[in-house]
């Protein structure tokens, strides 16, 4: 009886506690909160929100490095340096997959973040909706000339600038140069430092080779080239090579235009190559970070790779978690000759609150980390959009200038058309049919065109800078 | 003397078969736990390392160094704790009313109860998190907990535990000059504890999985859960599937001893409910 009587006794206690600590507990007294002090100023508080970028404000390895840490020492200096407001940014790091439910909610609810740093592709939706406030004011002709045309068309929508860019992170193939030497395929390697430019025959040449003259004793379960199409994730090569024989994919409306005979003639090289066993087998059903994990495993000589991932390569192997091999980074080729590539820039955007005295404030915040001298040095974690800043750093990182060289062959994957999320969700499952066989690849391009636009035309009735 | 031998093949078949069941069913923890002792690239490996052949804890330091990862586990338990706690106590007192009771309306009030359950969370996110922010609620832990104290699928469980009880047993009490409370309180409640075990677990476990609403409640890093908290440190284009496996691995110790502890009841729970006289 006693002995029920204490476990009655304890569980109410647990259940008074767990009420009280619960129902009352609050975040702590905004730990996250940076610059408040008292300085007679009028206060203002702005929130930033980020996915995970780079960890320290300049290196991972300062101490307690974290993905805030940049954004967190900003806003103190800006805080103390500030004259007009007594600023306090409040800093949050969201996950990626996270972005779109909390951003959603919040701008139903009436409380978006104020400023948001995140992949430009990621956000335009946001500027087509209207959610965002455009950046042109904050723009000067320092900026305009320290950082290339291309990125500024990246950020551009309709007439205006609704993100200020910061870094970039170019998107290419990587490849395994051991597995090149054992194949015989030397006189195709580059250089260390180097982007290496195949033509398209040479690449078919080295799938074939890589195909036939790989040691099977070597490299068990090795393929030549990785061909993914499960979901969207790394869906940015796969448009890279719908455009391999030289279609533009939008016309000047942002509609797409791939069904033409240089949109089929791409989408049947897929095909063939993939019937071919020149790439991974069941490419329907594998994913781009699937294909990550081979290339790293030595199971595919040839794969994607973009600057931030190259860069986790390298350090794992450096670190033992990948065994070592000899990583380095070609060129999409194209039937032209020119290859193909694309970035990733990312930025920061400021939203529409109505708070005319907060929307000032973020503006000025992401002026003052994205051009300060000392804070812009920040964005050689990935690769600099400042020229300065590329070429302070190109002895340090060697890469720099390959990426800058290769600048003049980017394409604009977005076409920074309204509805790109959506979008994006219409190419797998074209692709999927494609592999297995189900469609033709004039179906494919054909039932994409016709879906595909759909989507922009839908999107496009919402679009505020569609319809100004 | 034949019978007997036949008896004992057949156990020892049928324990064989469960055990593989039973280690078939306990693989998928082996899996988690073992890759989260792995590099990523290792965790995909083919043909895979069944047993890992460097095991390293460096995932779970890089995973919880420097971030408050006691204080999102703590958030976790507390949120789930309580909101279950909540729903044991308001399930328990709807369904005995909607069962043993009788007032108007009766029927049609636990239908439109029952009608909830084919509501998605989804869709009422957004009003309700309005409603959170009007109460003040938003990054407080009470924001996560209130909106799952009341759940039709407890009151539904938990009337079927309650019916199985016999009227009789009420009655009696009746004449003995119990009030309802104590009817409730020390007669009826007692004998549907499996069916509040089991809804303790499986409460437990939704509300610990409830991803998407801590998510928008708990935006400030301090208010996070362990699950919210955990995902906001994997990078969009570089998933770490170690790292993955290394903070799923946390995030299920809580579960497990819920279970281990409960499992009796869990049990008998489920198998008593589905009995109806």
């Amino acid at each position: 009886m006693l002995r029920k009587r204490l476990v009655a006794l304890l569980m109410v206690s647990i259940l008074m506690l767990t009420l009280v600590v619960g129902c009352g507990q609050k975040a702590e007294n905004k730990p996250d909160a940076e610059g408040a002090k008292d300085t007679g100023k009028e206060k203002v508080e702005i929130s930033l929100w980020l996915t995970p970028q780079w960890k320290g404000v300049f290196e991972a390895n300062e101490e307690g490095a974290d993905y805030d840490s940049f954004f967190k020492y900003a806003a103190k200096r800006f805080s103390e340096e500030y004259e007009d407001y007594d600023v306090t940014v409040d800093v949050q790091v969201i996950a990626g997959d996270q972005r779109d439910e909390l951003l959603n909610v919040n701008l139903n609810g009436g409380t978006p973040p104020d400023i948001f740093y995140e992949s430009v592709f990621a956000m335009g939706d946001y500027a087509h909706r209207g959610a965002l406030v455009p950046l042109n004011d904050i723009v000067d002709d320092t900026a305009k000339k320290d950082i290339a045309q291309n990125f500024w068309d990246v950020v551009t929508f309709g007439d205006d600038i609704y993100f200020y860019p910061f870094s970039h992170m170019p998107g290419t193939l990587v490849y395994n140069a051991d597995m090149f030497r054992a194949a015989g395929l030397d006189e195709y390697i580059g250089g260390e430092n180097e982007i290496k430019t195949w033509s398209l025959e040479e690449f078919e040449k080295i799938l074939n080779t890589l195909k036939t003259k790989l040691p099977k004793d070597k490299y068990t379960n090795a393929y030549p080239m990785a061909l993914f199409a499960l979901n969207n994730q790394g869906d940015t090569w796969n448009l890279a090579y719908l455009r391999m024989f030289g279609n533009k994919f939008f016309d000047e409306d942002g509609n797409i235009i791939l069904n033409d005979e240089k949109g089929v003639k791409a989408v049947k090289w897929l095909k063939k190559i993939y019937d071919a066993g020149l790439t991974n087998p069941g490419a329907e059903s594998v994913s781009s970070n699937d294909c990550n994990a081979m290339f790293q495993n030595q199971q595919l000589a040839i794969s994607f790779t973009n600057s931030v991932l190259f860069n986790n390569l390298k350090a794992d192997m450096e670190s033992g978690k990948v065994a070592k091999f000899d990583a380095r980074l070609a060129n999409i080729p194209s039937e032209s000759g020119e290859p193909l590539t694309f970035t990733y820039v990312t930025g920061s955007c400021v939203f529409n609150t109505n708070d005319e005295t907060r929307m000032k404030v973020s503006k000025d915040f992401v002026k003052f980390f994205s051009s300060d001298p000392e804070l812009v040095k920040a964005s050689k974690n990935g690769v600099p959009v400042r020229t300065s800043v590329a070429e302070e750093f190109k002895s340090e990182k060697p890469l720099f200038e390959a990426y800058d060289k290769n600048s003049k062959y980017l394409f604009n994957f977005t076409g920074n058309v309204p509805g790109y999320s959506e979008l994006r969700q219409v190419l797998y499952p074209e692709l999927q049919a494609l592999y297995t066989g189900e469609k033709t690849p004039e179906q494919v391009v054909k039932d994409y065109q016709t879906k595909g636009n759909e989507v922009i035309q839908n999107a496009k009735k919402n679009s505020v800078i569609y319809n100004k | 003397m034949k019978k007997k031998i036949k008896r004992e093949t057949v156990d020892i078949v049928a324990n064989i078969i469960v055990t593989f069941f039973a280690i078939l069913n306990l693989f998928p923890l082996y899996w988690l736990f073992t890759s989260s002792l792995k590099n990523s690239a290792d965790v995909v490996k083919m043909p895979p390392d069944w047993i890992p052949k460097s095991p390293t804890f460096s995932n779970y330091v890089d995973v919880f160094q420097n971030q408050p990862a006691l204080r999102w586990a703590f958030n976790s338990i507390v949120v789930s704790l309580v909101a279950t706690i909540g729903v044991i106590i308001v399930s328990s007192l709807a369904a005995y009313a909607f069962s043993k009771l009788e007032f108007k309306g009766k029927d049609i009030i636990f239908l439109v109860f029952i009608s909830s359950l084919m509501i998605p969370k989804e869709v009422m996110i957004v009003p309700l998190y309005r409603i959170i922010q009007n109460f003040n609620m938003a990054n407080k832990l009470s924001g996560m907990i209130w909106p799952n104290v009341a759940t039709a699928f407890g009151v539904f469980m938990l009337k079927g535990f309650f019916d199985t009880i016999h009227d009789s047993l009420r009655e009696a009490a009746i004449i003995d000059g119990a009030s309802e409370f104590q009817i409730f309180y020390k007669i009826m409640l007692p004998v549907v504890k499996p069916g509040i075990g089991a809804l303790f677990i499986l409460n437990f476990v939704q509300v610990w999985n409830d991803y998407l609403w801590q998510l928008v409640v708990g935006q400030e890093k301090s208010a996070k859960t362990l699950m919210v908290g955990i995902a906001t440190l994997m990078q969009d284009l570089n998933p770490n599937f170690a790292y993955k496996m290394a903070g799923a691995t946390v995030a299920a110790i809580p579960m497990l001893l819920i279970f281990i502890f409960f499992q009796q009841y869990f049990t008998r729970g489920i198998t008593i409910g589905s009995v109806k006289e």
